[in-house]
């Protein structure tokens, strides 16, 4: 197990993406116990099992030879049913939304209605049986045997047939439902003939459309906006192709989802995650609800916010933004606050007079300004206490993330593509021994991500609960240095094994190091999520944690040196009073519940 | 208006060349019942003269097509208005757009310049009212400067007239 855990050595590729929280590949897709992640993680004998608090295999993650293969299972099975061929079988799954049902339906309740409306003929016509035929295109006379048809027989010339099937796929998707060109005629022209007759590059199109048209038609389609189109188009998640102009999407991978499992966050293997409900970016732990009202509120205020910061100033007694449009420095506040005060020193007006330098001119400013009172800082501080400044306050912070977050995408991007390769090179490792730092860096961005709704939730956590916003705070803080401490590992340090000479003695503690800081950062995060996702109520419980889930995956990680050293301490500081039944002791300070072996509270660092 | 438009159009591939100089002759040979083509030596704009079919509401009146051919066609459908003055027809605009479904979405490429002046005097005669369109104003608006009916998004709500 250890061994195994270690380095992630042994894992594949996949699961790089998927340890985020699920742990397991996301192929097992087990879509019967899913809901109650929280609480299924009871055996304490694996505590080295860092990733799989949470099963959350209501998903499956499918790339371009899953879909084909599930699209031709359901092409067969239609086929056998009906005992048609397999492109007629696919024309029909096609038309009714790639439903095996549906089709069954229908086709058993009518079977020559079906047949009319998606152009299948019960007996197939051949050509006219004469020497020399006329292409209905081009009127050209042409020997029999140089002529095609589909189905229906009605004649037109190969190069005719190959600019009708051009011209279809280049119009877009709906060259899938192709009908042959005789307007009196719906007979229906099958993926076998347009695949002999179009060009490589319009049978890839096509091949393409087929396959989406499954994803797409068949279930529900994750429609990202416009904006996720265009952050995502410089990462992974779609590759965009320029054809004739034209930008074709080409979604790499399908999710099939299924409704009812745990959560709705998705990870996709190009390391995407999105929400399912929703569709925004995943967005764990605050809820869809606050997610929308908090994207609201951002593209509603942001103007507003621009306009005030620039144009405003809140009144010294009351805090409402005042804008002086025109007038003296003598600004009255509006009932009822009818504060009297001075629009430059924003000291009350009746210390004004003769003293400052005469009404209309304030020199305690002018000498306040000089000293630097004025500075940007205090103008911040001050302001910080009017409640448009306090979402002024979560907004830049949550945006900061939000970008922090894609530099840090570029900065995988970049390790992934280059320094990878540098840093096998310099320190004679294999590559698949540096999966490390990929995913110290997936970690990061994963973590940015959760920090960026951290202050979603702080912001809308009531002012009221003092207790719980100290708490959290507290928690977004320690959250906050952890990430520091892992990309400063992850980014600086590495720096010092990139640039040198030859392979570096202590590569190997380095990899301990960042490792270590890696799962240790990770559960961490895990926590705060559920921590925050459950409202916080430890708070009000007072000690009675129910979060021994929790703490055992922190355990798990200051353990993840897999140092005797640390074994040794969890040994002697076994009998504890404050050690609860499953082997946690609760720390004095913040009441966390820690594992036995950790000798330093996790939570807030304090010995025990 | 149509100015514009027809000179930034590509010269006739050789596939349309052939295949217009066939409809020509057939044309010429078995020209359909109600138009008139002034043969000119620009294959690539046809004008036809359309003439109300007897018993219609457009009985002994003259109207006149025109018919530009895209460089792919019969792969592309061609673009076909009425010159000024165009019949009133609930499907036709005082710019002349007609908006019927083969020229544009239903096009095939057996279809020929026959089939369609076919199609539009059988839309003529169906007409019981001499009026635009609902939307004609705003639509005709829309169109300045010389836009394609082929730019249009037409949306086919009745088959009746």
């Amino acid at each position: 197990m250890d061994s195994e855990d270690d380095m992630h050595d042994a894992n594949d590729a996949e699961s790089v993406d998927d340890d985020f929280y699920s742990g397991e590949t996301a192929m097992d897709s087990d879509d019967g116990d899913a809901a109650d992640y929280e609480f299924i993680d009871n055996d304490s004998d694996d505590s080295n099992d860092l990733v799989s608090h949470r099963s959350q295999q209501n998903y499956t993650i499918l790339n371009e030879t899953d879909i084909q293969l599930r699209q031709e299972d359901d092409i067969t099975k239609i086929a056998s049913i009906l005992s048609i061929s397999n492109v007629a079988a696919a024309i029909l799954l096609r038309h009714y939304n790639w439903s095996v049902s549906k089709v069954n339906d229908e086709w058993f309740a009518d079977e020559e209605k079906v047949r009319r409306v998606v152009g299948l003929l019960e007996e197939p016509r051949p050509l006219p049986n004469a020497k020399e035929l006329t292409c209905g295109i081009c009127f050209e006379v042409y020997p029999n045997d140089s002529m095609r048809s589909a189905a229906c027989g009605h004649p037109f010339c190969v190069t005719c047939w190959q600019g009708y099937i051009s011209t279809s796929i280049n119009d877009g998707p709906g060259c899938l439902t192709l009908r042959c060109p005789d307007p009196s005629c719906g007979a229906a022209v099958g993926k076998d003939m347009v695949v002999s007759l179009a060009s490589h590059d319009d049978r890839e199109k096509y091949r393409r459309y087929f396959l989406r048209s499954f994803v797409e038609d068949n279930r529900k389609v994750i429609v990202l906006s416009f904006n996720f189109l265009i952050i995502d188009l410089r990462f992974f998640f779609i590759s965009p192709l320029i054809q004739n102009g034209v930008l074709l999407l080409v979604v790499d991978y399908a999710v099939d989802f299924i409704v009812g499992g745990g959560t709705f966050d998705v990870t996709c293997r190009c390391s995407y995650s999105f929400c399912w409900n929703c569709t925004e970016e995943a967005h764990r732990p605050v809820d869809c609800d606050t997610v929308s009202k908090w994207i609201m509120k951002n593209s509603a205020e942001s103007e507003n916010m621009n306009w005030i910061l620039a144009n405003s100033k809140p009144c010294p007694k009351c805090k409402r933004p005042i804008e002086k449009n025109q007038g003296c420095m003598h600004i009255t506040c509006t009932p009822p606050c009818k504060f009297e005060f001075c629009w430059l020193c924003l000291g009350a007006w009746s210390d004004h007079g003769e003293r400052t330098g005469g009404f209309y001119a304030c020199n305690r400013y002018e000498a306040a300004k000089q000293e630097g009172v004025y500075d940007d800082t205090e103008k911040r501080r001050e302001m910080a206490k009017n409640s448009l400044e306090r979402y002024t306050h979560y907004y830049e912070r949550w945006a900061t993330n939000q970008s922090s977050r894609q530099k840090a995408l570029a900065d995988l991007q970049q390790m992934q593509s280059v320094h990878l390769e540098k840093l096998s090179d310099k320190q004679c490792q294999p590559e698949s021994q540096l999966k490390f730092i990929t995913e110290a860096w997936l970690q990061i961005v994963e973590c940015r991500r959760v920090l960026k709704w951290t202050y979603a939730y702080g912001y809308y956590l009531p002012e009221h609960e003092h207790a719980k916003r100290q708490f959290f705070e507290y928690l977004q803080g320690e959250a906050e240095s952890g990430l520091e401490r892992l990309h400063q590992c992850a980014e600086k340090e590495l720096q010092g094994y990139l640039n040198v000479e030859g392979p570096s003695k202590d590569f190997n503690e380095f990899r301990m190091k960042l490792a270590g800081l890696t799962s240790v950062t990770r559960n961490y995060f895990e926590n705060l999520v559920r921590a925050l996702e459950n409202g916080l109520s430890d708070v009000d419980a007072h000690g009675g944690t129910s979060r021994t889930g929790g703490s055992r995956s922190l355990g798990a990680g200051s353990s993840k040196g897999r140092t005797s050293r640390s074994k040794g301490t969890a040994s002697r500081s076994s009998g504890s009073r404050n050690i609860d039944d499953s082997g946690h002791w609760s720390c004095e300070y913040c009441t966390f519940a820690n594992a036995k072996s950790a000798t330093v509270c996790q939570m807030c660092q304090q010995r025990r | 208006m149509t100015g514009s438009s027809a000179s930034s159009r590509k010269v006739l591939s050789k596939i349309a060349t052939n295949r217009l100089q066939k409809e020509l002759v057939e044309w010429q040979v078995n020209p359909p019942s109600g138009f008139l083509h002034k043969v000119t030596d620009n294959l690539q704009r046809w004008v036809i003269e359309v003439y109300g079919a007897q018993g219609t509401i457009y009985a002994g009146e003259k109207y006149q097509l025109q018919v530009d051919f895209p460089e792919h066609y019969p792969m592309e459908a061609p673009q076909v208005i009425f010159l000024h003055p165009a019949p009133l027809h609930p499907h036709i605009y005082s710019n002349g757009h007609i908006c019927l479904d083969i020229l544009y979405d239903s096009w095939s490429p057996a279809m020929t310049v026959s089939s369609i002046c076919i199609s539009i005097l059988s839309m003529l005669s169906s007409s019981t009212v001499k009026e635009r369109p609902e939307d004609n104003d705003r639509y005709v608006k829309n169109c300045r400067n010389g836009r394609s009916p082929k730019e249009t998004r037409w949306w086919f709500h009745d088959d009746k007239v």
